[in-house]
């Protein structure tokens, strides 16, 4: 009898928790807080508030994470940390887990941290089987999609406990959105663009970022009709299609190497030289000074950091000013640039991100 | 009379396989052609012959710039690798031998692994092939290095070159493993192999590097010859096997290296074209070896021409793309084929 009541009893407070949390999304049991947020893929998790140490594993979710003014909370950290020019000097110095592909788990069950930001996808879910028996969470969230990163934003304020931050995070980025789409409005006749990533003659096809970026910005991607996201196309074709603006995408990798020395990548003059070298090597590719990009010298280079991620807005930005030069001559996307790394990294803006 | 017959017979023999060479080089001189004046660019046939001989503009530029380049560079690579899977089969005396199988695809593969993640303020698309290249030799040293401790047999280079692709193949598994995102893509591109970065200026590169070591290969044909009928009697007939095999391995590595350092991993061609030539010529190298050369420019041509045709404007890596068209043709071969050929 005493057994049913018992086991009866905590039925009924699991099921009252439960209630709680599908109806505000939180609940406080003694001091804590439990907290039920929806990751990256539609799967619903319960974090225990307050986080106190997280373990990043992605480079999109330590910018969010230090935006949100929460790196004091870091236990852990990527091995590539050594790439993120901006967040290197204060984080290196924290132990490294492995990366957004893998991960050291000894490492990181000795770590002890509430949390481990990943990927949706990457690590695998041997992530979840693994540290969910030494009670770490697993936070999947991409920071890399512009139409999810303003509620993903938001879902790391609430875990992090930093709401406030997240919310002047969120409605800085909707306004630079609103501000672009108002400049935009009306366009009748989209300027012809081709995109290039890192490796020659491999494009942006439809359902790629590229793609979406050239929308956003109010251009027509050549290859939105193309059958893959990411192909390689006949230099041939980039003829026939005469583009009227030519973006090059530079991944870390290249602009990094071109800059001679990684550690000093940021630097504006060096950073600069770099993309202008990309820029002179696509100029003189043979049969290309047919093309009227080049012609015209509407070839641009932007840099990954502001083309995919958190700062993708700001890559937008640059790409609306070389679609509309015109239209929007006295508009600057490098301020707003200046305005995101002064006012939520507290860093002093330097470096050449386009071209 | 008797002596006369035989003479004839053999003569009438040779000639087929003449009849061979010389239809597979009308063949090849239609699809050079043919790729020469198609495209996916509008110029239209007209205007692209037009533009072989006038300069017209933007069709010059296509075909002079982007398509003939391309051409040669397939034949160039066609050709180079069936001439060195010849080779390797030759002096191994045995069918599977490839560049690929050697270890040596597999050195340049790691050459160029190492030159994306780790090239540093050289960093370009000669220092890749630079260092494709160097590995790709490396590899092909090492072998030779290893049966001239041991002994220069076949068995040994064969084993040696596999422990040489296991080796290579692991190094630049872990230096992807290390990679960004970004470094690791451009290595799956590379090793897809591309056709598309040719110009001119590599072009001749590979032209001195394949061309300098054809002409002391086709001298060797008599030599490989009699090495197929075994090291005993080649030796009784004055061959030095050890050192024909030495030279072999030297010039069949220094071809394929030439070749894959610009294109990336072309594979397949160097195996089954020399079986192909040696199914329609037989084993006689004077004639396997130039029948192989034109069978494998045939191949990765055609491969390139559907690879950029099939899915037109995108391009199916002809890696790839030489595997689709060959396996089949190569099975067809295999199971009409009534007797053993090797």
């Amino acid at each position: 009898m005493t057994r049913f009541i018992t086991k009866t009893g905590f039925s009924l407070i699991s099921v009252f928790i439960l209630l709680c949390l599908s109806v505000s999304g939180t609940t406080a049991v003694g001091q804590t807080k439990i907290v039920e947020i929806q990751d990256a893929n539609g799967n619903f998790v319960q974090v225990q508030l307050p986080v106190q140490r997280i373990v990043v594993l992605t480079s999109d979710a330590l910018e969010i994470v230090c935006a949100l003014k929460a790196d004091n909370l870091i236990t852990g950290v990527f091995t590539g940390i050594s790439r993120e020019a901006l967040f290197e000097a204060k984080l290196k110095q924290k132990p490294k887990v492995g990366d957004w592909r893998e991960v050291n788990y000894e490492l990181l069950a000795e770590l002890k941290p509430d949390i481990v930001l990943c990927y949706a996808r990457s690590p695998g879910k041997n992530l979840e089987k693994k540290l969910n028996p030494f009670g770490i969470k697993v936070i999947r969230l991409n920071f890399f999609k512009l139409e999810t990163l303003d509620q993903e934003i938001k879902t790391l304020g609430l875990i992090l406990g930093k709401a406030e931050q997240a919310e002047a995070l969120i409605n800085w980025h909707q306004n630079r959105l609103q501000f672009l789409q108002e400049k935009l409005k009306g366009i009748k006749n989209p300027p012809d663009i081709y995109i290039e990533g890192d490796s020659r003659y491999h494009t942006a096809g439809p359902g790629s970022g590229g793609d979406k970026m050239c929308t956003l910005a109010g251009g027509n991607n050549i290859a939105k009709n193309l059958s893959i996201p990411y192909p390689e196309i006949t230099c041939e074709w980039i003829l026939k299609n005469n583009p009227e603006v030519i973006i090059k995408v530079a991944t870390r990798g290249s602009y990094n190497i071109k800059a001679k020395n990684i550690k000093t990548d940021i630097k504006s003059k060096t950073r600069l030289v770099a993309l202008k070298t990309i820029q002179e090597e696509i100029m003189v590719r043979p049969a290309w000074n047919h093309i009227q990009a080049v012609k015209q010298k509407r070839v641009h280079v932007i840099t990954n950091e502001i083309w995919a991620g958190p700062r993708a807005v700001i890559g937008a930005s640059y790409l609306a000013k070389w679609f509309f030069p015109e239209k929007l001559k006295h508009f600057n996307p490098e301020e707003i640039h200046k305005e995101y790394i002064n006012n939520f990294h507290n860093i002093k803006f330097q470096g050449k991100y386009a071209y | 009379m008797h002596t006369e017959k035989i003479y004839t017979e053999y003569k009438k023999f040779n000639a087929k396989k003449v009849f061979y060479i010389l239809i597979f080089t009308i063949i090849l001189g239609i699809i050079a052609l043919g790729a020469l004046l198609h495209g996916p660019s509008s110029i239209g046939f007209k205007n692209s012959f037009t533009a072989l001989f006038k300069e017209t503009g933007i069709a010059s530029a296509i075909v002079w710039e982007l398509r003939l380049p391309r051409i040669i560079m397939a034949i160039l690579t066609g050709c180079g690798l069936s001439i060195a899977g010849t080779v390797f089969q030759a002096i191994l005396k045995n069918p599977l031998a490839s560049p690929y199988t050697l270890g040596i695809a597999s050195g340049a593969g790691f050459g160029a692994v190492l030159a994306i993640i780790f090239g540093g303020s050289l960093y370009s698309e000669y220092l890749i092939a630079g260092s494709a290249f160097f590995f790709a030799m490396l590899s092909s040293l090492i072998i030779l290095s290893i049966a001239r401790l041991k002994d220069p047999s076949p068995e040994t280079m064969i084993l040696a070159g596999i422990a040489i692709m296991f080796l290579f193949s692991s190094l630049s598994s872990f230096f992807q493993y290390i990679g960004t995102m970004e470094q690791v893509q451009e290595i799956v591109f590379w090793f897809f192999g591309s056709l598309s970065k040719t110009g001119w200026k590599e072009i001749s590169i590979v032209s001195v590097m394949i061309f300098v070591p054809i002409p002391f290969l086709i001298k060797s044909s008599w030599k490989l010859n009699l090495l197929a009928t075994g090291d005993e009697s080649a030796k009784a007939l004055g061959v030095n096997t050890t050192k024909l095999r030495m030279q072999g391995m030297i010039f069949a590595s220094l071809i394929t290296s030439a070749c894959i350092c610009f294109t990336g991993v072309i594979g397949f061609v160097g195996l089954v074209s020399p079986h192909i030539g040696r199914m329609l010529v037989g084993s006689d190298h004077r004639f396997l070896i130039p029948t192989s050369a034109l069978i494998g420019t045939i191949l990765v041509l055609v491969a390139d021409t559907f690879g950029r045709i099939l899915w037109a404007p995108q391009v199916i890596p002809i890696g790839i793309v030489t595997s689709f068209i060959g396996v089949p043709f190569f099975f067809y071969l295999l199971i009409r084929r009534t007797r053993g050929y090797w």
